[in-house]
């Protein structure tokens, strides 16, 4: 099913899906229904939707993956330029379609940047000038040609993603498809992505699908959105078009670019357009009510935090890290780091990959020995290697919660635990309270496998609250989620806080959502620690952050471009801003405001 | 009785110390992240990476040759002719020490195994006779013939060993392929290598990710201390055990990455033609054919002194 407006599949059109429907062998239900779509040289478009409403799936049928290598039942015709590419060897629609995975680690196949990239046109054994000049031609647009010699194991998430796409690219094909390609990557590896796929498309006219959940980034580059629900297309349109009515979004649970987010909260704050970009939104707002009003609610949290007295330092620390340096061989991934976080505190710690972060976090579990400091847990110090000991005291999820499953059954993992530790008296949550309160009520002999990729993240969390941890630490809970995921991990999060009172250390890059509903940001870079303080004051500082490779959420950055550098602090949510600017921009009802100068946090957020 | 006891005390250390020793050093200077070091191609620029990779693939064949055929009394000449390329490769400090104790190692447990249970003609002489309250496990003694003998049956390993990893670690894998075409091989060879090398550290990191999943969730694999000698067979049998638990996730997250891989390959032509393209086009140079004679010298000396039934091993 199409939705009016989109772009009529016509002889034109490159790529086109017609009617395509597909079952996997043995499924119930099929992946895909009735899907057309259309995609022309140099166009962007944007696929996204809730997890397993059939994006990977309709990435595969694109590239002609399907049925050739993913087995099952295909209906309708995708065809390039007229010719099927359902029929054709992968090599063959390769050179016309081609896909990058969304994990670049298992698409590297060869150890430097260079044979990477060579190895498609190798196997097509084709001439050594030719293999050279698509080489070459291919790192140049991806800006990897500085490391064409480097191995690929060292290279940063963006980097190999990019290496991916230029392998991919090397394949001359004449549309990319891309699957999640930022899932894994920081906020400045996705711009180096995005920027090379925006490249692609302008300067080489190649077509480019990128399926994506984190639509605020890419929001920006695409000419056309399309949503996907249940393996059915239920809207197809330029952005514009497709988030100017929110319901839509909304019902299906899919998450829509901040800034638009804002535009339809304040509708005459941007002139009546519907911004998709800070950019777009500051220069639509510039010059209208919206900076006094955000000027107005800023001076009146000044005199609010004015009388405050400043935040004291916990005395009673629950986890310290004191003058903690770590050492990889030569390198120094965690520089003289000095840290306190007291109990029943929230923290998020942000930075870019590679900046110290799951470094730091290991430490509290003597997982890593500091070359120099202490890190201690309640004053003890942790011990390097008793990984053991300490994670009856801190439990720490891995970003890998599939990693940490065991057992056949829902119970046996959440009893694991007390197969080899006597129960402790008091733990966070009783076995029974754990199949109650993460949902697994009638699932309790289900095997692990069985459950959603969600449902096995909340079984690997129920597992560790199982003990009695006194601190719980998240690294990465909500990469690669969808909007849908991610509000129900932080609604669970927020539960397990309130009923347990635990103290929460996370590791994100999601800044928009986990990030942003922390108490207290501690900002890494390079090891060291940035910045440290409330949410609303660190990413008021959006040059620091993006000095350390960190994009503050979109609403800080547009009350920054319109206050100036100088902002102190920032409103977090749509929501809190839209509440607090029409308060001000009616004379006289700012007087009814609290001290803070922020109306209270609307509930339910994001 | 006094004497006795010292001296069978003596005994039990000389027959036991090295197997108890030689687990506790590779898991404290190797490990399984010591493995992973172990297969890990380094870029650098020596005169060993600009080697033609056909001459590297026919190096360990041609030691191998060596060991094959030169009698016990070569051995140790044969592996010191194979510790000398190391020297112009200059290996990472990491590297190094897991070299040593993979060299040392197995050097260890021939030279003892060998000089307990390896007995010459008579008379034997021992460097230490072992009492009647220990000999009744098999050897009456420890002797310096059997220690040597013990040292050239490990020297004779090590040669491929040495050869082997002196290759793994100075070669692109790319270039593996390339030779192994050049010598008109299937490409199919030259990808497993590839495939093989380029994810072998990845899976022993996630080995290694696993492991410490499982003691994040409350599984004792901490190991007790030298001198906690009654615990050690508990910890072995939480390993074991901890093994089979692992196997799982392993397993899933390896099929999961293959058949991703496996989609990417396809994706990217493989198996398309025959014959592959290269970018790498590799002329002979001096040193390569320098190379090339430096082998076939060494192969060609061995073979005449066989002849002439010098070094020659008996059949």
């Amino acid at each position: 099913m199409r939705c009016g407006g989109s772009t009529p599949i016509s002889g034109s059109s490159d790529l086109v899906a017609q009617d395509v429907s597909f079952a996997y062998v043995g499924a119930a239900t099929a992946a895909l229904r009735h899907i057309d779509l259309a995609v022309a040289a140099g166009e962007v478009v944007l696929v996204t939707g809730l997890s397993g409403c059939g994006k990977s799936t309709l990435a595969m049928a694109l590239c002609g993956l399907i049925p050739s290598r993913v087995h099952g039942e295909l209906r309708g015709r995708v065809t390039f330029g007229g010719r099927p590419l359902s029929g054709l060897p992968p090599h063959e629609a390769s050179q016309l379609v081609g896909m990058v995975f969304q994990n670049p680690n298992l698409q590297l196949i060869n150890h430097t940047v260079q044979s990477e990239v060579a190895f498609g046109p190798e196997n097509l054994a084709l001439p050594q000038p030719e293999i050279a000049a698509r080489v070459n031609w291919c790192l140049e647009v991806t800006s990897m040609a500085g490391m064409r010699t480097a191995s690929t194991v060292t290279l940063s998430g963006g980097q190999k993603q990019r290496t991916a796409i230029a392998a991919t690219l090397a394949m001359r094909p004449r549309v990319l498809v891309l699957d999640e390609p930022l899932s894994d990557l920081d906020p400045v590896g996705a711009q180096e992505v995005l920027g090379t796929l925006r490249r692609l498309a302008r300067d080489e006219g190649t077509g480019v699908v990128i399926i994506e959940h984190r639509v605020d980034e890419v929001a920006p580059w695409a000419d056309r959105v399309v949503l996907m629900d249940g393996g059915r297309i239920v809207l197809d349109q330029p952005p514009r078009l497709a988030w100017a009515d929110q319901d839509k979004w909304a019902g299906i649970g899919v998450g829509v670019p901040d800034v638009v987010r804002l535009a339809h909260a304040l509708p005459d704050a941007f002139d009546g357009r519907l911004p998709l970009s800070v950019d777009e939104a500051v220069s639509a707002a510039r010059e209208n009510w919206l900076v006094p009003a955000l000027t107005q609610a800023a001076a009146a949290r000044a005199t609010a935090r004015s009388g405050l007295s400043p935040p004291k330092c916990a005395a009673d620390p629950v986890l310290s890290w004191e003058h903690v340096s770590v050492d990889f061989d030569a390198t120094r991934a965690v520089d003289d780091v000095s840290l306190a976080i007291a109990e029943g505190e929230w923290v998020a710690m942000i930075g870019a990959n590679g900046s110290g972060k799951s470094t730091l976090t290991g430490l509290t579990v003597g997982l890593g020995t500091p070359s120099a400091g202490q890190v201690r847990f309640r004053g003890k110090p942790v011990r390097p290697g008793k990984v053991f000991e300490h994670a009856a005291q801190v439990a720490l999820l891995l970003q890998a919660a599939d990693e940490m499953l065991f057992e056949e059954t829902v119970i046996g993992e959440l009893s694991f635990g007390s197969k080899f530790r006597a129960l402790p008296p008091d733990p966070v949550l009783t076995i029974e309270e754990a199949i109650a309160f993460f949902g697994f009520r009638g699932l309790e002999q289900v095997s692990p496998w069985q459950l959603s990729q969600g449902g096995r993240q909340r079984l690997a969390l129920g597992a560790l609250l199982v003990g009695a941890p006194g601190v719980l630490v998240l690294d990465e809970p909500t990469t690669g989620q969808d909007a849908e995921r991610m509000r129900a991990f932080l609604h669970l999060l927020e539960a397990v806080r309130a009923r347990t009172g635990l103290t929460v250390l996370t590791v994100t890059h999601d800044i928009r959502g986990l990030a942003s509903r922390a108490a207290r940001i501690v900002l890494l870079g390079e090891g060291k620690v940035r910045l440290d303080g409330p949410a609303s004051e660190v990413f008021a500082r959006t040059e620091q952050l993006r000095r350390c490779g960190v994009l503050a959420p979109p609403v800080a950055r547009l009350q920054v471009e319109l206050l100036g550098p100088a902002t102190k602090d920032v409103l977090l949510s749509v929501e809190e801003i839209a509440a607090t600017v029409n308060a001000y921009r009616q004379p006289g009802v700012a007087a009814g405001l609290p001290a803070s100068g922020v109306p209270a946090r609307t509930a339910g957020t994001s | 009785m006094s004497s006795l006891l010292a001296r069978t005390a003596i005994a039990y250390v000389i027959v036991f110390a090295v197997p108890m020793i030689l687990p506790v050093i590779f898991i404290k200077f190797v490990g399984l992240g010591g493995l992973r070091e172990l297969v890990t191609y380094e870029a650098r620029d020596t005169p060993l990476h600009k080697l033609d990779p056909r001459l590297k693939v026919l190096y360990p064949i041609a030691m191998g040759v060596l060991s094959i055929i030169l009698n016990w009394d070569f051995m140790l000449i044969v592996f010191g002719l194979s510790i000398i390329p190391w020297f112009w490769l200059r290996p990472s400090r990491a590297k190094i020490r897991v070299l040593m104790i993979m060299v040392i190692g197995p050097g260890l447990t021939g030279f003892w195994s060998q000089g307990l249970y390896y007995l010459p003609s008579p008379p034997i002489h021992y460097i230490y006779q072992f009492p009647w309250t220990i000999s009744w496990l098999g050897s009456p003694g420890i002797t310096a013939y059997g220690m040597v003998f013990g040292l050239q049956q490990t020297a004779r390993v090590l040669v491929t060993v040495s050869t082997s990893m002196l290759i793994l670690v100075s070669t692109d894998v790319g270039d593996f392929t390339w030779a192994f075409e050049r010598f008109r091989m299937p490409p199919q060879v030259g990808f497993a290598l590839t495939a093989a090398l380029r994810f072998l550290p990845d899976m022993i990191s996630r080995t290694m990710l696993v492991f410490r999943a499982i003691e994040l969730r409350g599984y004792d694999l901490s190991r007790p201390r030298w001198y906690q000698v009654g615990q050690w067979w508990d910890y072995a049998r939480r390993v074991c055990r901890c093994v089979v638990l692992v196997t799982v996730p392993l397993l899933v997250g390896s099929l999961r990455g293959t058949t991703t891989m496996a989609m990417v390959a396809d994706a990217r032509g493989f198996g398309a033609n025959k014959r592959r393209g290269s970018l790498q086009e590799h002329h002979l140079t001096a040193v390569d054919v320098g190379g090339y004679v430096v082998l076939v010298v060494l192969v060609g000396t061995a073979i005449v002194l066989n002849h002439f039934h010098i070094g020659a091993r008996p059949y």
